[in-house]
């Protein structure tokens, strides 16, 4: 089998962009490779993998802040770029592994969520204002957290000559081996690594502190919460701190197998919010298999359906996160929060309880 | 001929006319109806890709030109509409019966696409029914950028002059901004007419309260249906007319940003519902973003920011303020007064007496 198959924007290797194979201007950095072997495809798959977890962890940052305060974050697509760049900024400034920077890149996001609910969502969460209105708000953040990244891109590309407009943090990964010549990177194992830590930290936070307690009492049911004594404000708090720390989480993941660029998080915000719908979004956990599941369909999918029906389609696959994000809402708007893993979480953890009214007329 | 009209005003002006189009579109169906159109792009698309694929299409075809996939090759395109503009040129009435076309069939299409977007308009809500909306403007702008054969993909296509009858130095562009606000002043008459039309009070009844106007015997489904379609159609023609009045088209240009938020930061300005509040944030807008462009040097001197994400800013904090401060708007929606002043005097008079 020698038919070049063309895989997307991860294999990307300095051969190929010196062959000027890589076509940066269009939505997503696709490289022909030709791709003979198992190697290749396990490559291929350990990559996808890594996506799709970093799509889990933005996912389940827009359902925990919507399932908090009502409120369609678009100001995550930014929170997932700074996460990104804070990690490129540190990496060329201290060297060393990138991985030193994640939890960094986390907690900036999550300071950033932070920032956010003080200075608008607080105010409009207190005038009960409506959805749109709220998903407004935020649509204004995003745009002045945008501009603000890419005047940091401006700055780290002017002071320290640094190609903050493109870059490829993936070059730097460790490599945890070789198959067959093909260098593996520990991304992939480290997202993996990440995802189920975030399901236990976060599954433990939510069933056995106080705090968590509150989260969820106050999820389920603000008036009768506050009734009994919890402060929504910290609630309200905690969960755009985490959103933001998950963008961020996801964002520093992406950019070790992604092309650095400011506007990536405005890129895969679609696939983003295709996971939380997906998910079902009124479930965490919903939200992070979904966010799993859109990532791999969209990563693989569009893989194989360019080996039957060729290179052309591969332009497409922005419409995969689209669709299978229509069709859930449009079919079955419960998401997989309301299926299978409905029963599983009202026993354990209680967040997917909420009954799904919001959609059906 | 007048010919000393300043530049920077026919900007603002040519950008005023399309913006206008484009946020009274928005806001019958926001401000009136209470739709979260969060896919303005959608129908604006349409209308540019009408204006991009048919008029030169048929000329093509009239002239023994290639019509087919071949006329979106980038290579022969801009051959084969240099020939049709040299025809069109001399040709007055060809070229305003090809403007008038356009736009119908714009607004034709675009009315279809409002009719498609009324499936999921009728089964979700709010937040769930504008990132619906927004993900169909997305799919439709990934599908024409990179399927060539329609408006030439990732290339772009060019589009037949059709102003170029006016003249071909600063006459045109004057006609052009004529014409742009013609056609902008006739869909702001005809929005207005609609909502002080007993169908526009059905619409703001059934924005208040939709349990209501069911009770009053308005059907929903055929409200929602009727008012995408008309709002489709409009923002269709303003697509159409930004097109022709570019000369090209390239899908990457009509992201969500400029065509569904910034009209949506407008609307908000002026005050959504209150279609005079429409022009008002409109013109503001429109000066200020054209000022930013003219003076986009002068400015990189003073402040050491880009002017692009100058604008940026711009647009975010006039939302995240107006959301904010004043919901409202500038200029906040007034009670739709039925009947005249005089006779609501009178009535009040009789009251007071009794």
């Amino acid at each position: 089998m020698k038919t070049p198959i063309p895989t997307l924007c991860s294999h990307i290797s300095r051969k190929y962009i010196k062959l000027g194979l890589v076509n940066f201007l269009s939505w997503n950095v696709i490289t022909l490779v030709k791709l003979d072997g198992v190697v290749e495809m396990i490559d291929l798959i350990l990559k996808a993998i890594a996506y799709s977890s970093s799509i889990a962890l933005m996912a389940s940052g827009i359902t925990i802040i919507y399932i908090a305060t009502r409120t369609f974050n678009f100001a995550h697509a930014s929170m997932v770029s700074w996460g990104f760049l804070i990690m490129f900024a540190l990496y060329s400034w201290f060297g060393g592994t990138p991985y030193y920077y994640v939890l960094v890149a986390a907690a900036f996001s999550g300071f950033l969520g932070v920032i956010i609910y003080y200075s608008v969502n607080r105010r409009l969460l207190k005038a009960n204002a409506s959805g749109i209105t709220l998903m407004m708000s935020t649509l204004g953040v995003d745009l002045i957290l945008f501009a603000a990244i890419n005047l940091f891109a401006d700055y780290l590309t002017n002071v320290y000559k640094v190609n903050a407009r493109l870059f490829f943090l993936e070059l730097k990964d460790i490599s945890i081996g070789t198959i067959g010549g093909v260098n593996i990177r520990a991304a992939p194992l480290v997202s993996i690594l990440v995802v189920v830590l975030v399901i236990t930290l976060l599954h433990t936070f939510l069933t056995k502190t106080t705090l968590g307690t509150a989260m969820r009492a106050t999820i389920e049911n603000t008036s009768l919460a506050m009734v009994l004594g919890v402060n929504p404000e910290i609630v309200y708090v905690l969960s755009w701190f985490l959103g933001g720390a998950l963008a961020g989480l996801g964002g520093a993941l992406l950019s070790l197998i992604y092309v650095g660029r400011p506007e990536v998080g405005m890129e895969i915000i679609v696939t983003m919010f295709a996971g939380s719908i997906v998910g079902g979004l009124y479930s965490i956990f919903g939200s992070l298999l979904g966010g799993f599941l859109v990532g791999l369909s969209e990563y693989l999918g569009i893989t194989f359906l360019s080996l039957s029906f060729g290179g052309w389609i591969l332009a497409y696959k922005p419409l995969i996160p689209l669709a299978a994000m229509v069709l859930a809402l449009l079919i079955y708007p419960q998401g997989i929060g309301g299926i299978s893993l409905r029963r599983i979480t009202v026993k354990s953890i209680g967040i997917s309880s909420r009954k799904n009214k919001v959609v059906k007329d | 001929m007048v010919l000393e009209i300043p530049p920077l005003l026919l900007l603002i002006l040519r950008d005023f006319a399309i913006g206008l189009i484009i946020t009274v579109s928005l806001n019958l169906e926001v401000g009136i109806a209470g739709i979260p159109q969060f896919g303005r792009v959608l129908a604006v698309l349409i209308g540019a890709l009408v204006a991009a694929a048919i008029p030169g299409r048929i000329l093509a075809w009239s002239m023994n030109l290639p019509s087919g996939a071949d006329y979106a090759y980038h290579l022969e395109n801009y051959k084969i509409v240099d020939q049709i503009t040299k025809v069109l040129q001399v040709n007055a009435t060809l070229s305003i019966g090809i403007l008038l076309f356009t736009l119908v069939l714009a607004a034709i299409l675009g009315g279809l696409i409002g009719y498609a977007c009324s499936y999921p308009a009728l089964r979700l809500k709010e937040a769930y029914l504008g990132i619906t909306l927004l993900a169909f403007g997305d799919a439709l702008q990934t599908v024409s950028w990179y399927y060539s054969p329609i408006a030439g993909g990732t290339q772009g296509v060019s589009i037949p002059d059709v102003f170029r009858w006016i003249g071909t130095g600063p006459e045109r562009y004057l006609g052009m901004v004529l014409i742009l606000l013609g056609v902008a002043l006739l869909v702001f008459v005809i929005a207005e007419a609609l909502i002080r039309s007993p169908f526009g009070r059905a619409l703001k009844a059934m924005r208040d309260s939709e349990l209501a106007a069911v009770v009053y015997g308005k059907n929903i489904v055929k409200l929602r249906a009727e008012t995408l379609i008309v709002g489709g159609a409009l923002s269709a023609i303003g697509g159409a007319l930004w097109a022709l009045n570019t000369g090209s088209f390239r899908a990457v240009t009509y992201t969500k940003l400029t065509w569904t938020f910034w009209p949506w930061a407008y609307m908000m300005l002026g005050g959504t519902g209150n279609n005079l509040g429409m022009l008002i944030g409109v013109f503001t807008f429109s000066v200020i973003r054209s000022l930013i462009y003219a003076y986009k040097t002068e400015m990189t001197m003073l402040i050491p920011i880009s002017p692009e994400w100058f604008e940026y800013i711009l647009v975010g904090l006039a939302i995240i303020i107006l959301v904010l401060f004043r919901p409202q708007g500038l200029f906040p929606e007034k009670p739709a007064l039925t009947l005249p002043k005089k006779e609501i005097e009178n009535i009040r008079q009789r009251i007071k007496k009794e």
